[in-house]
C-alpha cells in the first residue's frame, strides 16, 4: 500500500515538475530571446515581468478547436503528441537530483536515459506520417535522419565519462566527481560533442531542420494545434531540461556545490546549460540538411572515437 | 590543416556572433508601448487631407473650385458645389467627401488647391471595420482639421 | 503595333480565364514515372509560405530532399498598374509607381519622373538633381538592410531581423522627416521634388551614415554574414555563370555577383551620378554568398556618395514650374535606374494627350525569378529558399 502510495506521489511530482518546468523554460526562451533581440518579451498578461504569459497560452490553447487534418491517420496522428511526452516525462527517472534525490538508481541509468529519450523520434515520426501533409512528412524524414546520426556521437561522448567513473549509475558518475574534479576538465571534447549533439538531438537551431519554419513552415508538428501542439511544446522544453540536466550530471559535477544544497545546485547548473542552448537558438543560423550529416557523421563521430581512444590510452598508462 | 582552418574560423566566428548578441541582451530594449506610449510623429507627416477651417470667420476655405477633385488620381474627392434657391452656384461646397480607402495619401490634391483650404493631418488612428466609415464628409474632415496637427507642403518649399 | 504585330497597348476584350499550373502543365515535372510508380514529390510552396516574401507561389518538384524543378506562380498581387495610368494624367504616375517596388520606393518615382520629363522636355533644378541620388542611395541603403535582415529569416537566424530595424526604424524616421511618409514617399514630382530639406535634417543624415558605417556594418557582418554556417549555407550555392545572367536578363547585385560590373549609375549615368566618385562591388562565383556580399559592399559605397553629395549640394529651387496640364509630345522613352534590386526600368508612349498611350514597368524581381529553376534545381530546399531569397523578391514589383 506504501509502496503504491510513494509510486503515485512520485508520478504526480514528476509530472508537475515536468509541467512547471516547461512553463518557465517557455517563459524564459520568450525572455530571453525578447532581451538579445532588444525587445522585451511577454509582459503584458501580469505577474512579475509577464511571468502568467505562459498560463493565458495553455488557456487559449485548451479553449482551440480540436482539428484533425482530412485524410489524416487518425490514430497515429491523435498519439503521436503523447509518444513524444511520455520519453520526456521517463528519463526524470534516472536524473539524479540531489545527493539521495533520484527517484530510482538504476544501475544502468545512462543506459536507461539514451534508449528511452531515443523514443521521442517515433513521435516525431507518427506526426509526420500521420498529418498526411508533405511538410510533416518531410520533416519527419530529416528529424529522423539527424536524430539518428546524432544519437550516436551523443553515446560514445558520454563514454569517455563512463570509463574515467567506472559505472553507468549515474549518481556515482557524480560521486566519482568528487575526485576526479568535474569531468568537463579531462573530457573538454567529449564535452563539446556531447553538448553539439544534444542541441542538434533536440532540434534546435542551428539543428532546427525538422521544424525549420522558413523551410518546412512548421516541420511535423504543421498540422498541430490546441493542446495536442502544446504537447509537442512540453516534450521539446522537458527535453532541453532533461538533456542540460545529464551533461550537468556528466560532465558538470552534478550536484556538487558549495553552500547551496544539492539539487539547487543542480537545477542552477541545468538552467545554465539551458540559458546557452536559448542563446545560441537566437544566435546562429540554420544549417542545411547534408552539412548536418556531414558533421554528425564526418566530423563529430571520429572526434568522439578519438576521444575515447585517448581516454582509453589514459587510463591503461594511468 | 584546412579541417583545422575551418574549426578555427567556426568557433572564431561563433565568438564573435555570440558575443554581439550577448551585449544586446543588457543593453536597453527599444521597445516602444505603444498604446499608452506614441512614437512621436515628424512635423509634416501625412495621412489624410482635410479641410482648413478660416480661423476668423469659423467656415471652410474651400470654395468648391474643383481642382483638387480634378488632380486627384485614383478619383477619390467628390464636391458637390452649393447651389442658392435661384440654382445659381455659390462659392462654398453642398458637400465635400473623401474616400479615404481609396487615397494613397499623395498630396496632390493640397499642392493643386489654390484657395489653401486642403491640409494634410497627421492623425493615424484612422482604422475601421467598415470601408463606409472611411468616407469622410466635411464635416468630420473639418474635425480632423481642428483636432489635429496639419501642414501645408508643396511646391519645393523647405519644410 | 510592334515590330512583331503584337497590340503594344491591351484594349479591352474578352477576359482571360485565369489559370493555375497544375502538375500537368508544360513544364511542371510529371511526378508519376513510365512505369505507373510514384517516384517525386511536387510541393506547393507558397503562396501561403513563411518565406515567400509576399505572395509568390514556388511549385516544387523533389526528389526527397533533392529539387527536381521549380516553377515560379506568380500573378498574386497584381493591381494593374499599367493598365490603370493608362487613365490617369501624368503627375498621378509618379507617387502611384511607389507601390511597384515599396521597399524602394524613390527609385521607381525617379524611373517614372525621368522618363516624363524627357517626354515634356522639362529641366530639373540642379539641387533636385543632387537630392534625387541622395534618397536614391539613401533608400539603396534601407533596402539592403531589410534585406540583411529578411535574408537572415530565410536561413534561420530570427535576431538579424530585429537588429537591422534598428537603422531601418531610424532611416525610415529620416525618410519621414523630409518626406512626410514613412514608406510610400510620394516625394518626386514632374519636374523636382515635393519639397526640399532642411540644413538640420541634413546634419541628421550624416550621423545616421556614421551609424551604419561604424556600428552597424561590422555588427551585421560579425552576426550573421561572416558566420561560418552562413558561409556554408551561401557559398557555391545557386552559382550562375556570367552568360547565364546574361541571357536571362538578370540585372543588380545578381548579375553582378557573377563579376560583370555593370551598374546603370557607371555604364548609363543618369542624375548626376557621373560627377561622384565611387566603385561597384563585383562578385566572382556568382553564388548567392557573392550576391550578398554585392549588397553589404554596396551599402557602403551608397554611404559614400551620400557624404560627397552633402558636401556638393547646391542651392536653389527644387522644383521646376510645370504646366498643371501635362501633356507631352508624341513620342516614346525608356528611362533605367539602378534599383537596389536592378535594373528599373520605365518604358513610356505618349500619344501627345494629357494621359500615356501606354506604361511598361521593367522589374528586376520578374526578370530574376526566371532564374530560380536554373539556380535551385539539383540543391535541396533549404537551398531553394536560399537561392530565392538573394534575389531579394518584392513581388509588388514582380505582379505589379
Ligand atoms: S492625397 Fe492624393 S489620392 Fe488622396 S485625395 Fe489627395 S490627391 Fe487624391
Ligand atoms: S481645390 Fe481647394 S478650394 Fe478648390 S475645391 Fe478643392 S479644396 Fe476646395
Amino acid at each position: 500500500m506504501n509502496i503504491l502510495l510513494a509510486a503515485i506521489l512520485k508520478v504526480i511530482g514528476v509530472l508537475m515538475f515536468v509541467g512547471l518546468n516547461a512553463y518557465i523554460l517557455i517563459w524564459g526562451e520568450r525572455k530571453v530571446s525578447g532581451h538579445i533581440q532588444r525587445r522585451i518579451g511577454p509582459i503584458r498578461v501580469g505577474g512579475p515581468s509577464g511571468i502568467m504569459q505562459s498560463a493565458a497560452d495553455i488557456l487559449k490553447l485548451m479553449s482551440k478547436e480540436d482539428f484533425v487534418p482530412s485524410g489524416a491517420d487518425w490514430w497515429l496522428w491523435v498519439l503521436a503528441p503523447v509518444v513524444s511526452v511520455a520519453p520526456a516525462v521517463l528519463v526524470y527517472l534516472v536524473l539524479p537530483i540531489g545527493r539521495t534525490l533520484v527517484l530510482r538508481n538504476l544501475n544502468v541509468g545512462l543506459v536507461f536515459f539514451s534508449s528511452v529519450s531515443s523514443f521521442t523520434l517515433l513521435g516525431i515520426f507518427m506526426a509526420g506520417w500521420g498529418s498526411n501533409n508533405k511538410y510533416s512528412l518531410l520533416g519527419a524524414m530529416r528529424a529522423g535522419a539527424q536524430l539518428f546520426s546524432y544519437e550516436i556521437p551523443l553515446i560514445l561522448s558520454t563514454i569517455g565519462v563512463v570509463m574515467l567513473a567506472g559505472s553507468l549509475t549515474l549518481q556515482r558518475i557524480v560521486a566519482a566527481q568528487t575526485h576526479y574534479g568535474w569531468f568537463i576538465f579531462p573530457q573538454i571534447v567529449g564535452f563539446i560533442v556531447f553538448f553539439v549533439a544534444s542541441v542538434a538531438e533536440l532540434n534546435r537551431t542551428p539543428f532546427d531542420l525538422a521544424e525549420a519554419e522558413s523551410e518546412l513552415v512548421a516541420g511535423y508538428f504543421t498540422e498541430y494545434s490546441g493542446m495536442r501542439w502544446a504537447m509537442f511544446a512540453i516534450a521539446e522544453y522537458s527535453n532541453l531540461f532533461t538533456l542540460s540536466a545529464l551533461g550537468v550530471t556528466l560532465f558538470l559535477g552534478g550536484w556538487h556545490g558549495p553552500l547551496l544544497p544539492g539539487w539547487v545546485w543542480f537545477v542552477l547548473k541545468s538552467y545554465f546549460l539551458v540559458f546557452v542552448g536559448i542563446w545560441i537558438r537566437w544566435t546562429l543560423p540554420r544549417v542545411r540538411i547534408d552539412q548536418l550529416m556531414d558533421l554528425g557523421w564526418k566530423f563529430l563521430f571520429p572526434v568522439s572515437v578519438l576521444n575515447l581512444l585517448g581516454t582509453g590510452l589514459y587510463l591503461m598508462v594511468r | 590543416m584546412a579541417l583545422l582552418g575551418r574549426i578555427w574560423n567556426t568557433a572564431k566566428s561563433m565568438f564573435v556572433g555570440h558575443s554581439i548578441t550577448l551585449r544586446e541582451m543588457f543593453t536597453t530594449p527599444i521597445t516602444v508601448f505603444y498604446p499608452e506610449e506614441k512614437p512621436p510623429m515628424e512635423r509634416g507627416s501625412r495621412s489624410v487631407p482635410v479641410l482648413k477651417v478660416n480661423e476668423g470667420t469659423g467656415l471652410l476655405n474651400c470654395v468648391s473650385c474643383g481642382l483638387c477633385e480634378r488632380s486627384c488620381p485614383p478619383s477619390c474627392i467628390k464636391i458637390e458645389q452649393a447651389l442658392d434657391a435661384k440654382g445659381d452656384r455659390q462659392s462654398w461646397p453642398e458637400a465635400f467627401e473623401l474616400n479615404l480607402s481609396h487615397c494613397m495619401v499623395c498630396n496632390l490634391c493640397v499642392e493643386a488647391c489654390p484657395f489653401d483650404a486642403l491640409e494634410m493631418a497627421d492623425v493615424v488612428e484612422l482604422c475601421s471595420y467598415q470601408v463606409q466609415d472611411l468616407i469622410f464628409d466635411k464635416q468630420q474632415l473639418a474635425e480632423i482639421w481642428k483636432t489635429s496637427r496639419s501642414l501645408r507642403v508643396a511646391n519645393g518649399e523647405r519644410l | 503595333m510592334s515590330d512583331s504585330g503584337r497590340p503594344v497597348r491591351v484594349e479591352a476584350g474578352p477576359a482571360l480565364a485565369p489559370h493555375l499550373p497544375t502538375s500537368n502543365d508544360a513544364g511542371v515535372v510529371p511526378t508519376i514515372g513510365p512505369d505507373g510508380e510514384r517516384k517525386l514529390m511536387t510541393i506547393n510552396l507558397g503562396p501561403q509560405h513563411p518565406s515567400t516574401h509576399g505572395v509568390l507561389r514556388l511549385i516544387v518538384t523533389v526528389d526527397g530532399e533533392q529539387i527536381v524543378h521549380v516553377v515560379p506562380d506568380i500573378g498574386y498581387l497584381h493591381r494593374n498598374f499599367e493598365k490603370i495610368v493608362e487613365r490617369w494624367s501624368y503627375p498621378g504616375i509618379v507617387p502611384f509607381s511607389d507601390r511597384n517596388d515599396y521597399i524602394a520606393a524613390i527609385t521607381n518615382e525617379v524611373a517614372v519622373a525621368l522618363a516624363i520629363e524627357k517626354l515634356a522636355g522639362i529641366e530639373v533644378p540642379p539641387r533636385a538633381v543632387h537630392l534625387r541620388v541622395l534618397f536614391s542611395e539613401l533608400q539603396r541603403i534601407l533596402s539592403h538592410i531589410l534585406f540583411y535582415g529578411t535574408y537572415g529569416l530565410d536561413l534561420g537566424a530570427f535576431t538579424p531581423f530585429l537588429y537591422a530595424f534598428r537603422e531601418r526604424e531610424w532611416g525610415y524616421t529620416l525618410m519621414e522627416k523630409a518626406t512626410g511618409a514613412r514608406m510610400l514617399y510620394a516625394y518626386n514630382r514632374v519636374g523636382g521634388l515635393r519639397n526640399d530639406v532642411s540644413d538640420e535634417w541634413l546634419a541628421d543624415l550624416a550621423k545616421f551614415l556614421d551609424f551604419v558605417e561604424h556600428k552597424a556594418m561590422p555588427e551585421y557582418m560579425g552576426l550573421l554574414i561572416d558566420n561560418e554556417i552562413f558561409r556554408e549555407r551561401t557559398i557555391g550555392v545557386g552559382k550562375l555563370t556570367q552568360e547565364q545572367a546574361i541571357a536571362w536578363g538578370a540585372a543588380g547585385p545578381v548579375l553582378r555577383a557573377t563579376g560583370i560590373p555593370w551598374d546603370l549609375r557607371k555604364n548609363a549615368p543618369y542624375l548626376c551620378y557621373d560627377q561622384f566618385e565611387f566603385d561597384v562591388p563585383v562578385g566572382t562565383n556568382g553564388d548567392v554568398y557573392d550576391s550578398t556580399m554585392v549588397r553589404m559592399r554596396e551599402i557602403l559605397e551608397s554611404v559614400r556618395i551620400i557624404r560627397q553629395v552633402l558636401k556638393t549640394l547646391p542651392n536653389g529651387p527644387v522644383l521646376a514650374k510645370v504646366r498643371p496640364t501635362l501633356s507631352p509630345a508624341a513620342g516614346d522613352y525608356y528611362s533605367r535606374v539602378e534599383g537596389p534590386r536592378g535594373e528599373v526600368g520605365v518604358f513610356l508612349i505618349s500619344d501627345g494627350t494629357t494621359k500615356p498611350y501606354r506604361l511598361k514597368w521593367r522589374a528586376p524581381t520578374f526578370c530574376h525569378l526566371q532564374l530560380t529553376p536554373l539556380m535551385a534545381a539539383g540543391g535541396k530546399i533549404a537551398d531553394l529558399i536560399a537561392v530565392v531569397g538573394s534575389y531579394d523578391v518584392i513581388m509588388g514589383e514582380c505582379d505589379r
